[in-house]
């Protein structure tokens, strides 16, 4: 509990600027943080909306799923195999500064705009973090373990599974929250892009509309999934991580 | 000179127990003494040293530097790090300048005093070399110029030599020694080698573990200059090093 | 890295390019919905000789670097002002773990309400989400200055100050310029959304506005510039870190 006491006194500093703020430019864009907590009640018992957001929660698991498993394999390879480093660092680093979600317009010419757009474009845009930092912790398992677990007879899989995947693991689930925020961002945005059902939608929409209380009300929505998100995330980390000795960061949400 | 009287030092451990890492500590050094602190690992040897440096409080007791309490860092003790900590973004010679520059003193000026005790240590030619393109030995000279150039009456080495090769280590023992000859400044050098202690002090501290304490002090009367070469032949150099060296063993035996 | 080794890392992203045109040039996509790389790349040359489409990649640089610049003079304030004190430390960081796991792209419609349409509000987002990398990297590096190097200082007579801004923080700068890094394709990812979610001008506005009018083609050109100004940008950032790095060990 004390430990998280000054996050709490901060949570709450925020929500009293946000209040002030409100106070004193008296915009109507600006509604305070009482309107907009009034209006989460009626925005999560409408069954439509709620149906929708579960949907996207969905595509969003499935393309982040999808990443993590190519992600991490993918940036193994990298880290284990200098030639397979040496071809595909270049491309990485080309296709790392393009917004995935601006690739979404692209994928619904092609794809429709059904799930298998919105969930390439979430894969797209949480594998690449994932390939990273796998990479790197795959490039940063000791040589010497590698050499001790071959010289005791483990063969080339082997070793992959049960030396460099334990020890880059840490590493591994850095890119994994970064791939989880991101999936969560990339989700929102193709959204509000494709002006399909969701949590993104709703947000333009109600910007749209003016309806402002509305409107930070889904900023609510999203905030608390991304905390949601983080909290769940946290807690397998932990898990699989006893071991080390690397304390909780904090973490980014990028894009 | 520095007085220390009933010195302790507490710290918690991760747990949150207090941990007694050293117990009523009490100890003179004239002023152009030269004294080794030796003992084994955890007696509290480097503590003792940051104490007296102004870097780390004191639990009880005190320090007292010609009377006047330790507060915390300052000129007058002049800290050389086992780790050099050099700035790495400055050059041999604005690394050497860096005190004098604090104290005011005007770019030129601070340069030629710099220059001066770059010739001191060797190492004129490096001037405008940054430190990793030095070796270790080399970083470690440009440390002790860069702590003289200050002019601190006291110098607190925290085993200086100690991640040096065994050649290089000769070569600074040799060169530290005509410094100090030169200069006499009162120097507390902590090492874990019995042979560099004895060879280079006026007297070594025995320190013990469990609590961390003084064991014994041990003058060494021998000559000086000294020729470390001569030494190596000296029936009295070879009883200081076996003696001391018995102690640390019969320290370490009795604490495990 | 070599020569040989360069080269190398051309092959997948030469054969990539190839198997788009092969994609294009087999009839198994429409031209519509697959235009080739070489009508592509004419596109995109043909637009360069157009000055409204330079105002477009002006407006865009303009957002990024400002609001990258901004992120770096933030944060790394912050950072500072947190290795001050434990006091200001405790305070800054229980801010930063509020607002770090907070997807704060979901605050654009509200800084579009505030700053309005213009270049505030996507200036302002980038600035936002850039700072978080670098504060926590500088922060980050600050910690992790060597003890004894502070203590080498404090000796020679520096302030707590002077030990702050000229001894930590450069000792720091290699952190710094990491986090600055990530930043920077953190901002070139941002300011396209941005622009995409709500603008008139800058590349992103060109997207959408490509696909709104199913222009395929016009929709391939900003995805490589932006690319493009994520990698020269880049580029520059690595140049600057080697001469303000020289001295430092693996710079």
């Amino acid at each position: 509990m004390s430990r998280h006491l000054p996050s709490i006194c901060a949570g709450l500093v925020l929500l009293l600027m946000w209040q002030l703020a409100h106070l004193s430019f008296g915009l109507s864009g600006l509604p305070g943080p009482m309107a907009a907590f009034a209006a989460l009640p009626e925005l999560i018992s409408d069954a439509d909306a709620l149906y929708d957001i579960g949907q996207s929660l969905q595509r969003m698991a499935a393309g982040y799923l999808l990443a993590a498993a190519f992600g991490i394999s993918f940036g193994l390879l990298m880290g284990t195999s200098p030639l397979a480093e040496r071809l595909l660092n270049p491309l990485i680093m080309m296709i790392y500064p393009i917004p995935k979600a601006a690739l979404m317009p692209i994928l619904m010419i092609w794809l429709g705009i059904g799930d298998m757009s919105k969930i390439l474009v979430i894969f797209l845009g949480s594998s690449l973090p994932i390939i990273y930092h796998s990479w790197q912790g795959g490039r940063s398992v000791s040589q010497i373990v590698v050499w001790s677990a071959a010289a005791m007879g483990m063969n080339r899989a082997q070793r992959l599974f049960r030396i460099v995947l334990p020890a880059a693991l840490p590493e591994i689930f850095i890119g994994l929250r970064t791939g989880l925020i991101l999936a969560l961002i990339t989700m929102v945005v193709s959204e509000i892009v494709a002006r399909s059902n969701g949590i993104g939608n709703l947000l333009f929409n109600s910007m749209d509309m003016a309806l402002y209380d509305r409107m930070f009300a889904a900023i609510i929505i999203i905030a608390a999934m991304g905390y949601a998100l983080d909290l769940i995330f946290e807690a397998i980390r932990r898990r699989f991580l006893r071991w080390s000795d690397q304390q909780d960061q904090i973490q980014v949400a990028v894009g | 000179m520095i007085a220390i009287e009933h010195l302790s030092k507490r710290f918690k451990t991760a747990a949150g127990k207090d941990h007694l890492a050293l117990s009523d500590i009490n100890l003179e050094l004239q002023s152009g003494e030269f004294v080794s602190i030796i003992g084994p690992s955890g007696c509290g040897k480097s503590t003792l040293l940051y104490m007296i440096g102004g870097f780390v409080p004191a639990s009880d007791g005190k320090i007292l530097i010609d009377g006047r309490p330790v507060t915390g860092p300052g000129p007058d003790r002049g800290p050389v790090f086992q780790e050099f900590a050099l700035f790495a973004w400055k050059t041999v010679l604005q690394n050497i300048a860096y005190g004098l520059r604090l104290q005011g003193k005007s770019k030129p000026e601070a340069e030629e005093r710099a220059r001066v005790l770059l010739r001191m240590v060797g190492l004129e030619r490096f001037a405008n070399f940054y430190p990793k393109e030095l070796s270790g030995g080399m970083k470690q000279r440009v440390a002790i110029a860069r702590t003289l150039a200050y002019n601190p009456e006291i110098l607190l080495m925290d085993e200086p030599f100690g991640a040096l090769d065994a050649h290089t280590r000769t070569h600074l023992q040799r060169d530290l020694l005509r410094i100090w000859e030169e200069h006499r400044k009162t120097v507390l050098f902590v090492t874990h080698s019995v042979e560099e202690a004895v060879y280079l002090s006026d007297r070594v501290i025995v320190m013990a573990a469990g609590p961390g304490r003084i064991a014994r002090i041990i003058p060494i009367e021998l000559e000086r200059p000294r020729q470390r070469s001569e030494l190596m032949f000296d029936r009295r150099y070879q009883e200081y090093i076996t003696e001391i060296e018995g102690m640390i063993d019969a320290f370490e035996a009795a604490a495990a | 890295m070599s020569r040989d080794s360069k080269l190398l890392g051309l092959l997948p992203i030469a054969g990539l390019i190839l198997l788009w045109g092969w994609l294009a040039a087999s009839g198994m996509a429409p031209k519509a919905l697959l235009p080739s790389p070489v009508a592509v790349a004419q596109r995109l040359v043909e637009l360069l000789g157009q000055g409204d489409f330079w105002a477009h990649i002006a407006t865009t640089l303009f957002r990024l670097v400002t609001g990258f610049l901004i992120a770096l003079v933030a944060g790394t304030a912050l950072a500072i002002l947190s290795a001050s004190s434990e006091v200001t430390q405790t305070a800054v960081n229980a801010f930063v773990r509020i607002l770090a796991p907070l997807p704060k792209i979901a605050l654009y419609p509200a800084m579009i309400l505030i700053l309005g349409f213009g270049h505030s509000s996507k200036i302002a987002l980038v600035a936002i989400e850039a700072a978080f990398p670098i504060y926590l990297a500088t922060y980050q590096g600050m910690r992790n200055v060597d003890q004894k190097l502070i203590w080498a200082a404090r000796s020679a007579g520096a302030s707590r100050l002077h030990c702050l801004l000229f001894v930590m923080l450069p000792a720091a700068a290699p952190s710094i310029l990491t986090g600055a890094r990530v930043a920077l394709v953190i901002s070139c990812i941002v300011v396209f959304l941005s622009e995409m979610m709500s603008s008139t001008e800058g590349l992103g506005y060109v997207l959408i506005d490509a696909a709104r009018n199913f222009r395929t083609i016009d929709m391939f050109v900003p995805i490589i510039l932006i690319s493009a100004l994520g990698l020269g940008l880049g580029a520059g950032l690595s140049a600057l870190r080697k001469r303000l790095l020289t001295g430092y060990p693996q710079a």
